[in-house]
């Protein structure tokens, strides 16, 4: 293969060929297995939310209604694709490709087990709120584009929620940042493993509460879900979309989701890692599985967090929800940060 | 602000029992969905459903053409058309129900002293025309074939549908619902 590719382009170029091959080969990887568990994570949360309301939820599409995501993927391809008359028409193009594409760039500094992260940089952390912010973009200009009260008032909405809950969740990270010393999600992961408790949500768990909550607004789901309110707002910002359109709204939201429960299984509850007597004995391809395993137990609970109060939780107003961010979670974000400094200052051996 | 009362809010005590209770009702309640087409509901005793005309022993028609039914239908959906036969007898030509119209009050049930016409437990009758919700004479009684035939669709008439030509005993209760037996439950 080495020599082929010598051969065609030159030796010089012939290792970053490689390397860049490898590079969209795990990018398709990652697409296509991350895409296929958004589409599961719809079908997880019909059944959970189902059942939490004493129904049975979707079982008719193949064994035990496996199938039904991809009954509903293919009914969304193929309905009629409807545009506004006097629709923005570059911007509700273009609205739906920021907030699909920023969603699923967000997965691509994820790194799933030890040693597989597409781009592994060393902004990790800032990169992935960097993309969240762009995800609110697509939200605002979909709202403006579609010339329609609901859609305008569902993008403001999410405007100001993003603006506001974007600060607390910033905050309630670095104090991760400051216990890990990076940025790079591997090595906040790696810092965890020596960390006598394994896990940074038992000292940090004010930034952890802090990030959860901030993480349900961050993806506008309930109880903070006041861009889509539909109760009110019809569907919010998405309300003039139908078709394959709306559908990247609706994977780009669960993208979201699976986006911020990936940061808190990284981040707070300890990503791939496992104690070292368990990995010690086991082949290295073993226990990257069990790793990957780990990883998404905790990914999957995280989802399921997610579920479980958005069918217990009804919607906060929407003053509740602005002095729920700016009265208490940015004060609580900014003392945790104070505590973990002094902390880290006063007991260097410990932290 | 009571000390208790602090600790309910920043512990978020009435989320958390929100949660419990969710979490309590996936794990232990049993869900109530009816799988309907798959898992058919029973009709309860003395449901109203579609209409059927009886047959007496002989497998001829009871109904003697009376027009005590049409009269006392509130909705003025059925229409019985008569003629004189051989021996001076009444003859049923064409007895009709437009079922769309029918609100199943059973009415013409209660009317009839022989029992002739009689509402089955069948009610998934779904059509694509109006003209399928017209019930003709020879339909009616192809019902009562299709609905009362065997031991369960007797007893059902026994119980619930008994004509009056045939028990003067009912005394102060209607002659209809006489001998309830409610069905046990499964």
């Amino acid at each position: 293969m080495n020599d082929i590719l010598k051969a065609i382009v030159g030796p010089e170029l012939a290792g970053d060929v490689v390397n860049i091959i490898i590079i969209l080969l795990k990018t398709a990887a990652v697409i296509a297995v991350g895409l296929l568990h958004v589409a599961f994570a719809t079908y997880f949360e019909r059944k959970v939310m189902a059942h939490m309301q004493v129904r049975l939820g979707p079982r008719e599409v193949g064994p035990l209604g496996l199938f039904q995501p991809f009954a509903d993927g293919i009914k969304l391809f193929f309905k009629e694709d409807i545009i506004p008359q006097n629709a923005d028409k570059p911007l509700f193009y273009l609205a739906p490709v920021i907030f699909f594409a920023s969603a699923l760039t967000s997965l691509s500094v994820l790194p799933f087990f030890d040693g597989f992260v597409v781009g592994n940089i060393n902004i990790g952390l800032l990169f992935l709120f960097a993309m969240s912010s762009l995800g609110a973009y697509g939200i605002v200009l979909s709202g403006w584009s579609s010339n329609s009260k609901y859609a305008f008032l569902g993008g403001l909405r999410s405007a100001s929620q993003v603006i506001s809950y974007e600060i607390s969740m910033g905050l309630s990270l670095v104090g991760v940042m400051m216990m890990a010393g990076s940025f790079n999600l591997s090595d906040i992961v790696r810092a965890q493993n020596h960390y006598p408790l394994g896990i940074f949500a038992v000292p940090q768990f004010l930034g952890f509460f802090v990030f959860v909550v901030a993480a349900f607004a961050e993806t506008n789901r309930l109880p903070f879900d006041l861009p889509e309110a539909e109760s009110e707002l019809v569907a919010g910002y998405f309300t003039e979309y139908s078709g394959f359109r709306f559908a990247m709204f609706f994977l780009g939201e669960y993208t979201g989701m699976l986006v911020m429960s990936s940061i808190a299984a990284l981040c707070f509850l300890g990503g791939w890692a496992l104690p070292a007597f368990v990995t010690a004995n086991l082949p290295g391809f073993l226990a990257k599985a069990l790793g990957l395993f780990c990883f998404l137990i905790k990914v999957y609970a995280f989802m399921f967090l997610y579920y479980w109060v958005r069918s217990t939780l009804p919607r906060y107003r929407y003053d509740q929800l602005m002095a729920i961010g700016w009265k208490l979670l940015i004060p609580l974000a900014l003392g945790n940060i104070v505590i973990t400094g002094l902390a880290k200052m006063w007991f260097k051996g410990l932290l | 602000m009571k000390s208790g009362n602090l600790i309910r809010k920043v512990f978020f005590v009435e989320i958390l029992k929100g949660l419990a209770f969710t979490l309590k009702t996936m794990l232990f309640t049993k869900p109530v969905t009816r799988r309907y087409p798959k898992v058919k509901v029973p009709a309860l005793p003395g449901f109203r459903g579609l209409h059927a005309l009886a047959k007496n022993e002989e497998g001829k028609i009871k109904c003697v053409g009376c027009g005590l039914c049409g009269a006392y239908c509130p909705s003025k959906c059925i229409y019985i058309y008569t003629s004189e036969g051989e021996d001076h007898a009444k003859v049923v030509d064409r007895y009709e129900i437009d079922v769309l119209r029918c609100v199943f009050c059973g009415f013409c049930v209660e009317a009839c002293p022989f029992g002739a016409i009689t509402l089955s437990e069948h009610y998934e009758y779904s059509n694509y025309k109006r003209e399928d919700f017209y019930m003709t004479k020879d339909k009616l009684l192809g019902n009562w074939d299709k609905y009362f035939a065997g031991p369960k669709g007797e007893r059902y008439f026994k119980d619930f549908w008994q004509p009056k030509s045939e028990n003067f005993t009912g005394g102060q209760d209607q002659a209809m619902f006489s001998k309830v037996k409610v069905k046990e439950k499964k």
